[in-house]
């Protein structure tokens, strides 16, 4: 079955490329077949993670039309079972592609033959970077202990289901009723997403009960990057526990990786993390996250919030 | 329908199901407490400084309600009224308060745990050790592990011959007043571990909750 990631969260710097990269070569070495998305437009830097220099093609090439099918330019890398779309090549304009192009782009994204497919998004809470998001239905949001980190987390998970509604209504005619209340929500200070549903609700309860619905079709996990002793062992469980009172209850606690020096001086000597330095606490977090996306290791207690 | 925050009632507010024990409440309490206080990272960015206070205060009228028997009955009737719940959960709650979590009844105490107490004890001679502890009229819950563990005796057997729950047994032992239980409950638990290690029970209460100042 193909499962599709995205890993996205706010902030620059808080290691979505690094875990995303990591995660892919653990699934990888697990038997499956693996493909990294990069999808941060114009700011790519996936293969360096992956000790790669600058790829020869990737996403332009099918843009471009120089390709007839996504798996086409989907490189293979030193890992077996890992592959790679890179999109070193599209220049920052690309970053503004039109709307008919990225939807070719998603769905020739959803349709890629692998097991898993991982995308890597960039920073910021721009159109198209809430779209790729979207692109798969389960996200997993990277954030570290800092508070501006956390911060740009909450506004970019709130901007992923105000993007998700807004798409919804359109879809559905009904953006008119509460385009004012979205657009001034999106604006505003965090508010729920919860408060515009039970504006659509109390128009039309038929109706607002199935953007309810939609909304909880999105899963998604918390990561906590760059965890150190000194931070509060519960803050993950916390957070998790603010989203889904304060969002929506769609979260759980994906866990903690531990911050090591030596992920910096890996991606400056172009050395793979995880393949030199496989037995740090760091490495061990990521596998436990493996083992947890992969289904092996037992269902945890869902925390969710009461419905 | 999904509650948004500010229309959760007390019990959802605190995640604690209708018949929770007041020590439930008072752990819900605390942790609720360490997400939403001015100090913590997990909403440090989340609310302006007046919604802040507002969510500190509906915890706190929350934990005051329900931790005290008359108050909590007058919301939970207030509930079953407004027709937020059902009046059955009440029942549930009342039949379920018949077998109260804290398991204060001695009779249902294993036998052979005690027993197997006993014999430690006799084994041992540690009896200057008790004497000393009993001169003092502080007694710590220090004191009390200590003089279990000399006597060879782990919590899990306290456990089976009490049937006070560890999580109990270990805030006793750490004098860890937050998770403690109401007054009532802990004078019985302390007089049945007090009977387990054959201790005056009398003693070992008083000394008890002298230390503590309850
Ligand atoms: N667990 C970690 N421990 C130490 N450094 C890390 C860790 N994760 C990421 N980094 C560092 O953070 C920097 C940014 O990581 P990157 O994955 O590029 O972030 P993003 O893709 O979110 O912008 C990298 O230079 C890397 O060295
Ligand atoms: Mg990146």
């Amino acid at each position: 079955m193909r499962r599709i990631y995205s890993i996205g969260g706010g902030k620059g710097g808080s290691g979505k490329s690094f875990i995303a990269a990591s995660l892919g070569i653990l699934l990888a070495k697990h038997g499956k077949r693996v493909v990294l998305v990069d999808l941060d437009l114009g700011a790519s830097n996936l293969h360096t993670l992956l000790g790669q220099r600058i790829p020869e093609k990737g996403l332009d090439v099918y843009i471009d039309k120089r390709a007839s099918s996504l798996e086409e330019v989907a490189l293979s890398t030193t890992i077996p079972n890992l592959y790679l779309i890179s999109s070193t090549k599209c220049s920052l304009e690309i970053a503004n592609i039109f709307y008919a192009q990225k939807l070719k782009i998603i769905n020739a994204i959803k349709n890629l033959p692998f097991d898993y497919i991982l995308l890597d998004l960039g920073p910021g809470t721009n159109f198209n970077t809430l779209d790729f998001f979207l692109i798969a239905p389960e996200g997993l949001f990277v954030t570290t202990p800092e508070p501006t980190a956390i911060e740009n987390t909450f506004i970019f998970m709130k901007s992923v289901y105000l993007r998700k509604l807004k798409l919804s209504l359109k879809e559905a005619n009904m953006w008119h009723i509460c385009q004012e209340e979205i657009t001034k929500l999106s604006r505003g200070a965090l508010k729920s997403p919860l408060d515009l549903i039970s504006i659509l609700v109390a128009r039309d309860p038929e109706k607002g009960r199935i953007f309810e619905d939609l909304l909880s079709d999105l899963e998604f996990r918390l990561i906590l990057n760059k965890f150190r002793g000194q931070v509060n062992e519960n803050l993950g469980e916390q957070l998790v526990e603010v989203c889904n009172r304060h969002l929506y209850p769609s979260f759980d606690f994906l866990g903690n990786i531990s911050y090591d020096n030596r992920v910096y001086e890996s991606i400056i000597a172009r050395n793979i993390f995880i393949a030199k330095y496989p037995y740090t606490k760091t490495v061990s977090d990521l596998q436990n996250m493996v083992r947890d996306l992969t289904g092996e290791k037992q269902e945890p207690v869902r925390v969710r919030a009461q419905r | 329908m999904i509650k948004k925050f500010k229309d959760l009632n007390y019990y959802e507010l605190l995640k604690i199901p209708y018949n929770a024990s007041s020590f439930e409440i008072r752990q819900a309490y605390k942790h609720i407490l360490a997400i939403y206080e001015e100090s913590s990272l997990a909403t440090y960015s989340l609310f302006a400084e007046n919604e802040r206070k507002l969510i500190l205060s509906k915890i706190e009228n929350a934990f005051l309600t329900l931790i005290d028997d008359k108050k909590r009955k007058n919301y939970d009737n207030n509930l079953v009224s407004t027709g937020e719940v059902s009046d059955n959960i009440l029942t549930e709650k009342d039949k379920k308060k018949a077998i109260p979590i804290f398991q204060t009844s001695r009779a249902r105490a294993n036998n052979n745990s005690l027993a197997r107490i006993k014999k430690k004890i006799q084994e041992n001679k540690v009896a200057d050790l008790a004497t000393n502890m009993l001169k003092h009229d502080h007694i710590s819950g220090k004191d009390l592990r200590n003089l279990r563990e000399s006597l060879g005796i782990e919590l899990e057997e306290i456990f089976q011959a009490t049937k006070i729950s560890p999580t109990t047994l270990v805030a006793i032992e750490k004098d860890d007043v937050v998770n403690l239980p109401p007054k009532i409950y802990l004078i019985s638990f302390l007089k049945s571990y007090a009977e387990a290690l054959q201790l005056d029970p009398k003693q070992v209460v008083d000394g008890y909750i002298k230390n503590i100042a309850y």
